[in-house]
């Protein structure tokens, strides 16, 4: 039973990480653009949320792991998801400020030698789109990506091989990120849109973080009675 | 199996199917020359002569659509039926004076300007710099004192910009396909903000078949602006549509009658107003049923690969068509 709990919170919390990856690429477009600096920035994002989140993760699963204690940062990760369209606007106009910005003529002009030609250069992205990311996916990465490290040692309570615990919850959250990742991409961005996507990411993360805390009541009550 | 028995049959699976991409590669390369042929930061960009029709011609990454096309013996002439369409909004109403480009392609419409509007203030947005660097060693785009070209998003350059435009040409393409963001009704409302009263946009619309998204963005553009029409061109599949601010619908005989204002004293090489004369649509009362497109809600990918269920029938506007 705790087996299978453990395992679908890797699962799924894989799923939501990238299905909250794809919601950001489309989030961020139409004010950024499809640029490579916008892909790489925000996958960065996730990474670096991810790793951290290990980091951490790991350390608070040392100190009395519990069940409902994992159900808790789903519970963090999807309120912090549902949040998101609430205040992606305005970080994403903070970042890069719409009207009233620079005008061309104030912008690096470089005219080339070539029948003087205007041509002017474009202003640097790579840090309002970074900052942009870091704001809006840093959190909920950093939560999801305490879950593996914290399942693993759920896991490996009850097992002896440890190589296979860490490999079982590693491969099962992987097959998660990619499933998350295609029935975002191949599904779910045309059949409910953006926002809805983060809401029902954030849904399904609470949801599950809530059951997780009521089985692990339920576990307890059980070895409290026998 | 041993182990380097596997190993054996992956490396001359790997090899077959290499041969096999290699060999496909080669078969769809064009008969033309190639005269520029390098990965840019956004595309891998192409320029290929076909000497026997004397012209070159630019396309981008894998798509087989053509960018450009430019008559080598006349750099300046709108060689593609889609551009000599997109120069009818230039017609629609008054004389433009500051106009803006969306996607600089192969510049034929920034050069035809320059020849034969050379007054005319011209902004271009273009978001590869190779492109532009392109379109000067390549296709004879060169400075002109009304001329200038911002290198960045279309819609980043939109939000920010406060000027406003006669007329906004919006024709970017990532390769085959209009960036999502560029398609929905948050973007064609920034578009129509950014327009002078009475001011007119003209978009390019081109897919490999009839589908749902072209459906669903003339929707988008009959929910943003007053007055919608077609100029669908020709063989090439492309639709131009166009927007005005203006709630006065144009007529045909009163849009090929300023065409043919527009052109007297001029050879512009091809005939405008014919072609607004034979392919005329009045789009704004025309039922559509797909949903516009928005930014939270735009499935382009979707709808491309779905045909509509049925064509909408015809209906004029009340009054008979205009």
């Amino acid at each position: 039973m705790m087996r299978v709990a453990v395992l679908t919170a890797a699962l799924v919390s894989g799923a939501a990480l990238m299905s909250l990856e794809m919601a950001g690429f489309r989030l961020v477009q139409p004010e950024f653009g499809s640029d490579i600096i916008v892909w790489g920035s925000l996958i960065s994002v996730f990474l670096g949320g991810l790793a951290v989140g290990a980091l951490v993760g790991g350390r608070l699963a040392d100190r009395r792991p519990a069940l409902w204690k994992l159900g808790a940062i789903f519970v963090a990760g999807g309120a912090v998801a549902l949040a998101i369209p609430l205040y992606a606007d305005a970080v994403l106009d903070w970042m890069f400020p719409g009207e009233g910005a620079p005008l061309p003529s104030d912008w690096d002009q470089a005219a080339t030698d070539d029948g003087g030609l205007v041509v002017y250069l474009p202003p640097d992205l790579r840090w309002p789109t970074l900052g942009a990311g870091l704001l809006l996916f840093l959190v909920p990465s950093v939560l999801l990506g305490m879950v593996t490290p914290y399942a693993a040692k759920l896991l490996i309570h009850t097992m002896p091989h440890l190589g296979r615990g860490v490999g079982n919850v590693s491969g099962v959250s992987t097959v998660g990120a990619i499933l998350g990742t295609l029935g975002t991409a191949f599904y779910l961005v045309a059949w409910m849109g953006t926002r809805w996507l983060l809401v029902s990411n954030g849904l399904v993360l609470v949801g599950l973080g809530v059951l997780l805390g009521v089985l692990d009541v339920a576990v307890r009550s059980r070895g409290a009675r026998e | 199996m041993s182990r380097w028995r596997v190993g054996a049959w992956v490396s001359v699976a790997a090899v077959v199917v290499a041969a096999a991409v290699w060999g496909r590669a080669q078969s769809g390369a064009d008969e033309g020359v190639v005269r520029y042929d390098r990965e840019s930061r956004y595309y891998r960009i192409r320029v290929v002569d076909y000497p026997d029709r004397g012209r070159r011609c630019l396309f981008f990454s894998r798509s087989r659509g053509i960018q450009s096309s430019m008559v080598l013996a006349d750099p300046s002439r709108l060689d593609l039926r889609y551009s000599q369409a997109m120069v009818a909004a230039l017609a629609m109403g008054e004389a433009p004076k500051d106009v803006l480009l969306v996607g600089l392609g192969g510049a034929s419409i920034p050069k035809f300007l320059q020849k034969e509007f050379p007054d005319l203030r011209l902004d271009i947005v273009e978001l590869d710099p190779a492109v532009v660097q392109v379109c000067q060693d390549y296709f004879e785009f060169h400075g002109s004192p009304n001329v200038r070209v911002i290198v960045m998003d279309g819609r980043m350059y939109l939000k920010r910009v406060e000027k406003t435009y006669d007329v906004i040409l919006l024709d970017a393409y990532a390769a085959d396909h209009v960036p999502f963001h560029l398609t929905t009704l948050e973007f064609v409302n920034l578009v129509k903000s950014r327009l002078k009263p009475g001011g007119i946009v003209a978009s390019n619309l081109w897919e490999r078949s009839f589908n749902r998204f072209y459906l669903a963005e003339l929707k988008t553009y009959q929910a943003a602006f007053p007055q919608v029409y077609l100029l669908p061109a020709g063989q090439s599949g492309n639709i131009i549509v166009f927007g005005t601010l203006s709630q006065t619908p144009v007529t045909r005989k009163d849009w090929v009658l300023r065409a043919e204002e527009m052109v007297r004293g001029k050879d512009f090489g091809f005939d405008v107003a014919g072609l607004i004369g034979k392919e005329y649509e009045y789009l704004t009362t025309r039922e559509i049923s797909e949903a516009a497109l928005t930014d939270d809600m735009a499935p382009v990918n979707t709808l491309r690969r779905e045909h509509p269920k049925y064509f909408e029938a015809e209906t004029g506007p009340p009054g008979g068509a205009p």
